[in-house]
């Protein structure tokens, strides 16, 4: 038999009993949609916990501190260049951030025509810079070039604020400040414009002609002249504090910067700069504990957002079973519903299987003719079921948030809302082959029962 | 070799502990073409005896050859092909499906061969228009009348002319006028395929359309004679000729007809 004409045959015989056929798709199509519903509100869930954590920090990120006590009797270990290459090689990793903090103690940096304008405090910090964006780094202006060449120098949002004015003996410091019409104090100067000196301290002596004092040096050992290639966006760059007031060179620069301030001072037995703190960027999220494993059996203490993910999905998860399990019930009674329609309807229609077992139908088509008729029913129910949950998904995002009192997890400061309710792509197909296949297997058995008609049924007369 | 071969066929139904012996021993052979009545009264093992040929029922001992295949050690799915290959049915109760057509009725047989639908449609309508329902090819069964019914019936058992057609009592649903109607165009059209014929039935004026009765009492083969009412012996072999004459005309113009259609 040709499958079109089975398919034909059981659209015919689903069709002759339209109402029961639309009651029972009705019962799929309830059933369906319950689980897409409920899918999809766990799901909403787990990207609103996705957002909230990624707000502290990226969580394919894996943050790795040298020099921290992790027992109080093993010496703490140092993040030297050889372990970086090690964790560099680790399975899953796809990116390290290493950062090379060199303070205010060691470096000086000006700015401005004349050295006007002098830092007081805070690190300069060696990184690789084609990395900064994908560890979360924003830029409010300006961009990593792609060559970043040993004179280019990125700030943070607010570092240009801890320079002081050297020419003022009076408020000759600033600091970001609400004005009256709701913008914020302008810095004595905007570094994408105005030139930057880095010079390496010789010999310090602390001078305190501001509010906070600085470093004097009494000379400038390997005076460098920089240009400010971007400002970080501190706000939105994932956690990463240092996007306030760092100033960001390459590695290679900072690890000159050291060995001219060692070599400068005639400092003896100097050891390597060490990396204060190193990032690992992890392929996937269900990674991260694997790797970080592997890295704390080094000995080193690290940190991510994986403890506090993984307790927040153990909780959500729990929850989201328990909806889908409701659900299931649900879409569980309309197989129940399935099978007993098919069951009515074998009984009515004996006789005419009977026929056509006795006209030369074969076993195998009468089967596939019942089966198919099940999936249809399953495969209708699922359609509707999920065009009636993109409606229900659609209600719960406009209204949801508010009518259930969940604003305080699902609204956002801006105002905007995130979804409640999530429908992917994947959730589509899954749900219309979840439903196809509760069709086909409440089918089954009357199939099976069909089959074992006896073609005598035709002969029997009324 | 007959074309059918009944030995020695036994069927024994058990109701509670009673043994019912439905038919007792039965051997019959019936030749290509020949139009054989099985006549009995109700209770007298005829509708059991043509389930067995059929390959409805399982025998309890004996074998039916149809065409040289054992009918009795079949299996299901070896049945089928074997109904779709060589057998026709007509039923007493029509039996046509309320959901479908005439013309979708008759094509069904064709159908559950895969054949496609253009093609036997065709010779749906084509075998409607033999049994003079050319008016009613778009017909649902209640719409139409019990002779009209079984006329879709006979077209769509000859459909894809079966060698052995069997009809179970394909008039006990309707009046005299039609009885004779009906019984006409199914003699008629198997006379002219040259097809095999099994008609039971309990009545002596159906008998009469065959070309030999079987008479059936109580399960045994009471008489077999052939039906002199319509042919008396003497002309007997003279009006064979004539027939296979005719009838090789008319299998060459089926076929250039089917051949047209292709």
């Amino acid at each position: 038999m040709r499958i079109l004409d089975i398919i034909g045959m059981s659209f015919k015989s689903l069709w002759r009993r339209k109402v029961r056929t639309l009651l029972t798709v009705l019962g799929v199509v309830i059933g369906s949609c319950a689980i897409v519903v409920m899918i999809s509100l766990g799901l909403g869930m787990d990207n609103a916990m996705k957002y909230y954590l990624t707000q502290f920090g990226d969580l394919n990120v894996i943050t790795v501190y040298g020099n921290v006590w992790t027992d109080g009797q093993t010496e703490p270990m140092k993040i030297t260049e050889e372990n970086v290459e090690y964790i560099k090689t680790i399975e899953n990793v796809e990116g390290i951030f290493p950062k090379l903090a060199i303070n205010s103690e060691m470096v000086s940096v000006c700015a401005g025509r004349g050295e006007r304008y002098r830092r007081m405090y805070g690190e300069i910090y060696g990184v690789y810079p084609e990395y900064l964006e994908k560890f979360g780094y924003k830029f409010k202006e300006g961009e990593v070039p792609e060559i970043f060449s040993q004179n280019f120098i990125i700030f943070g949002e607010q570092s240009a604020y801890n320079f002081f004015d050297t020419k003022k003996k009076r408020n000759n410091t600033t600091y970001p400040q609400e004005q009256e019409d709701g913008t914020m104090s302008d810095p004595f100067f905007n570094p994408m414009e105005e030139q930057i000196l880095v010079y390496v301290n010789n010999t310090n002596k602390f001078v305190e002609d501001n509010m906070w004092g600085h470093y004097e040096s009494a000379g400038k050992a390997y005076e460098h002249k920089m240009t400010c290639v971007g400002i970080l966006d501190a706000e939105n760059s994932g956690g990463n504090w240092e996007a306030f007031d760092g100033l960001f060179v390459s590695m290679d620069f900072a690890d000159e910067l050291y060995d001219s301030y060692v070599k400068a001072n005639k400092i003896k037995d100097a050891k390597p700069p060490e990396i204060s703190e190193l990032k690992i960027y992890v392929n996937d999220i269900n990674n991260v504990a694997t790797v970080q494993e592997q890295i704390e059996a080094m000995g080193y203490y690290c940190d991510s957002m994986e403890s506090a993910r993984q307790s927040m999905q153990g909780q959500l998860g729990s929850l989201e079973a328990m909806l889908g399990g409701l659900a299931a019930i649900s879409l569980f009674v309309a197989a129940i519903g399935i099978t007993n329609t098919m069951i009515m309807s074998i009984y009515e229609r004996t006789r005419e299987i009977g026929v056509m077992k006795v006209l030369g139908c074969k076993i195998k088509n009468i089967r596939e003719m019942f089966l198919i008729e099940a999936a249809c029913i399953g495969f209708v129910g699922g359609i509707a079921g999920v065009l009636l949950s993109f409606i229900i998904s659609f209600i719960f995002n406009k209204f949801g948030s508010s009518m259930l009192g969940l604003d305080y997890m699902y609204q956002l400061n801006d105002g905007t809302t995130l979804p409640i309710s999530l429908i992917p792509f994947w959730l589509v197909i899954v749900a219309l082959l979840f439903s196809t296949f509760v069709g086909i297997a409440s089918g089954f058995y009357p199939a099976n029962r069909a089959v074992k008609i006896s073609a005598l049924e035709a002969i029997k007369n009324e | 070799m007959s074309f059918i071969e009944v030995d020695n066929l036994r069927k024994v139904y058990r109701i509670g502990n009673e043994k019912v012996i439905a038919l007792d021993s039965i051997s019959l052979n019936i030749e290509k073409g020949e139009i054989c009545c099985i006549l009995g009264t109700s209770g007298s093992g005829k509708s059991t005896f043509l389930n067995m040929l059929a390959g409805l029922e399982k025998a309890t001992k004996g074998t039916v050859k149809i065409n040289g295949r054992e009918v009795t050690s079949m299996t299901e799915k070896e049945l089928a092909e074997f109904r779709q290959e060589t057998t026709g049915f007509i039923f007493q109760s029509y039996n046509l499906l309320a959901s479908m057509n005439a013309v979708e009725n008759v094509a069904m047989p064709l159908m559950f061969k895969g054949v496609h639908p253009l093609i036997r449609n065709n010779r749906a309508k084509k075998m409607l228009r033999a049994v003079g329902l050319e008016k009613r090819l778009y017909h649902k069964p209640t719409q139409m009348s019990g002779g009209q019914q079984q006329r879709v019936g006979i077209a769509r058992a000859l459909i894809s002319k079966p060698p052995v057609v069997f009809a179970d009592e394909p008039t006990g649903n309707l009046d005299t006028k039609t009885t004779a109607e009906v019984m006409e165009i199914v003699v008629r059209m198997c006379r002219k395929h040259n097809l095999t014929l099994i008609l039971v039935t309990h009545d002596n004026d159906i008998a009469k359309y065959a070309d030999r009765i079987v008479h059936i009492v109580d399960g045994k083969i009471e008489s077999d004679y052939p039906n002199v009412s319509i042919v008396p012996p003497e002309e007997k072999k003279l009006t064979e000729t004539e027939r296979i004459l005719e009838n090789l005309n008319k299998i060459n113009d089926t076929e250039e007809n089917e051949n047209e259609n292709q």
